[in-house]
């Protein structure tokens, strides 16, 4: 009786052994998967909320913070000159600000023109009839470049109450940074928690394997006996990993999805009090792609660390 | 060839094996016996690099098993085919799939391993029952069905620890009469029992362990 190799006998070659090896740990391993669906419900959901909530929360930050982008896109700076500002001045001062390079475009106000219109929108025609002056100084509107963020507009306005000629810098987008402000902390609680609920679900699928690694103890011990590598007795496990990550990233994308639909009526109005279009809280494909890849990464990352453990303490027991 | 050259296994409270040398040649049927604790099992799991010895070197073939490591190592028990007292059978799978275990760890095709399969379970008389599950199966087929899986590989060593241990000695004897078929197509066997009368029964030669060491070694003329 000669020993025999694979691969002598017909032309099934290392790779075909390989493919059929994991074909068969794949399908194998899914059969136990779906053969305790309880448990394995129950793993998937876990596994789920804790990506769902997370996601949700970013997602609906998101959306918030697209609004605050499209209003705050154009954080405009008055500039009121002194009063005593003559044109000239002022066509000066626009000209000197146009050429900064954070700054879009200035506009420069009549002040008699701004009078004319006060009068006329206000109604207070009789009582601007009896001022000696013109109380308006001319106005610098100043717009600064597209996608300029409050930093840059905080540094403009400083640089504006610089000049000589600006008694005073008026910048109208306090809000904006509070609401930015409370998104920015809104997004690292989310981050810290989020990065808490995956920690969980990675203890929770290695939980899951780890039980049924332990109820396959007998069969590990004589697959190495019978000359199985570390590789072949942990792939079913891996691919276990694998089911549980996909499973729970399906299960996730569900609950997001149905949670965005539940969050875009409220979210669709509110977007419409600011005159923005409305738009579906959506996945799109590239978010959801990366949620599934994450889940399954997730589990096989989990049974990976398991069944290292498990195979390194059979060695040293 | 197996060579044990004054091969050692001390643990902390005593030794298992003390300056133990002897070798198998290939093609051979041994015997290896001794009362319990006389270093049987640890002789064998030596030999399946289950354990390291503590002093001397184990040869298989002139290759020196300590440089066997890690990644190594499953291939070279792949050499070996070993049955178990506990017969060590999934009982999740059926005969067939368990005697398969074996070809599907070394990478064999589906058509392949569906012949070999076929023709051990053929040679240890349980074809008709591939498509059963373990738990069905009496003791002495569950042993059979564990020895198809040692042989379906044709492996260069058969090695068996009290196969026969749970057995009544007419099924005993079946069991040994199929190692001896494999011995004598080649396979190098050799067989840990305490068995004495069952040994008395066969022309091979018998290794007699006594507190870690050899007692005697005899060969039947």
């Amino acid at each position: 009786m000669s020993r025999a190799e694979p691969g002598l006998s017909d032309n099934w070659g290392r790779w075909s052994a390989w493919r059929a090896q994991h074909k068969v740990a794949m399908i194998s391993s899914w059969q136990r998967v779906v053969a305790r669906p309880g448990a394995t419900w129950l793993t998937w959901l876990v596994l789920a909320i804790s990506l769902a909530l997370p996601s949700a929360t970013l997602l609906t930050l998101d959306s918030v913070r697209q609004v605050t982008h499209a209003l705050g896109g154009a954080p405009q700076v008055s500039v009121l000159l002194h009063i005593e500002a003559e044109l000239s001045d002022a066509l000066a001062l626009q000209r000197r600000v146009d050429a900064w390079p954070e700054v879009a475009k200035a506009v420069l106000i009549d002040r008699e023109q701004a009078l004319a219109e006060f009068t006329e929108n206000s109604g207070f025609k009789d009582l601007v009839d009896t001022l000696a002056y013109n109380p308006l100084p001319y106005t610098l509107l100043v717009k600064p470049v597209e996608g300029s963020d409050i930093t840059v507009v905080r540094q403009l306005s400083a640089q504006l109450e610089a000049d000589a000629s600006a008694a005073r810098v008026i910048v109208d987008a306090q809000w904006i940074e509070r609401l930015e402000q409370l998104l920015h902390l809104g997004s690292r609680w989310v981050e810290g928690l989020g990065g808490a609920m995956i920690l969980g679900a990675i203890l929770v699928v290695a939980n899951t394997l780890r039980l049924s690694i332990d109820a396959c103890r007998e069969e590990i011990i004589v697959v190495r006996l019978l000359g199985g590598s570390d590789a072949f007795a942990r792939r079913p496990f891996l691919y276990a990993g694998l089911w549980y990550g996909v499973g729970g990233g399906i299960v996730a994308a569900v609950l997001v999805w149905g949670f965005g639909l539940w969050l875009s009526g409220p979210l669709n109005a509110l977007l419409l009090l600011y005159d923005q279009p409305a738009q579906p809280l959506w996945l799109d494909p590239q978010y959801l792609i990366a949620l599934l890849f994450g889940a399954a990464t997730l589990g096989w990352l989990a049974s990976w660390w398991v069944t290292k453990r498990f195979l390194s303490r059979l060695d040293s027991a | 060839m197996i060579e044990f050259d004054r091969v050692s296994r001390r643990f902390a409270d005593r030794d298992a094996l003390r300056n133990l040398s002897l070798t198998i040649p290939t093609g051979e049927m041994a015997f290896l016996t001794g009362h319990s604790g006389a270093g049987k099992s640890t002789l064998l799991r030596l030999l399946l690099l289950l354990d390291r010895p503590t002093g001397g070197e184990i040869r298989i073939q002139g290759d020196r098993t300590s440089q066997i490591m890690g990644r190594a190592v499953a291939p070279y028990r792949r050499r070996f085919g070993i049955v178990f007292q506990e017969h060590q059978l999934l009982f999740d799978r059926t005969v067939y799939d368990n005697v398969a275990l074996p070809l599907e760890i070394a990478g064999f095709s589906p058509r392949d391993t569906a012949r070999r399969v076929r023709a051990a379970l053929d040679k240890v008389g349980l074809l008709a029952r591939e498509r059963a599950y373990p738990a069905s199966l009496s003791g002495g087929e569950q042993q059979r069905v564990g020895i198809a899986r040692a042989v379906v590989a044709r492996p260069e060593f058969l090695v068996a620890d009290e196969p026969t241990g749970n057995l009544d000695p007419r099924l005993s004897l079946e069991i040994m009469s199929l190692f001896e078929a494999f011995n004598q197509v080649g396979v190098t066997v050799l067989v840990a029992t305490h068995d004495m009368s069952l040994i008395s029964r066969f022309r091979h030669r018998v290794i007699t362990l006594e507190s870690g060491h050899l007692a005697e070694a005899e060969v039947p003329l």
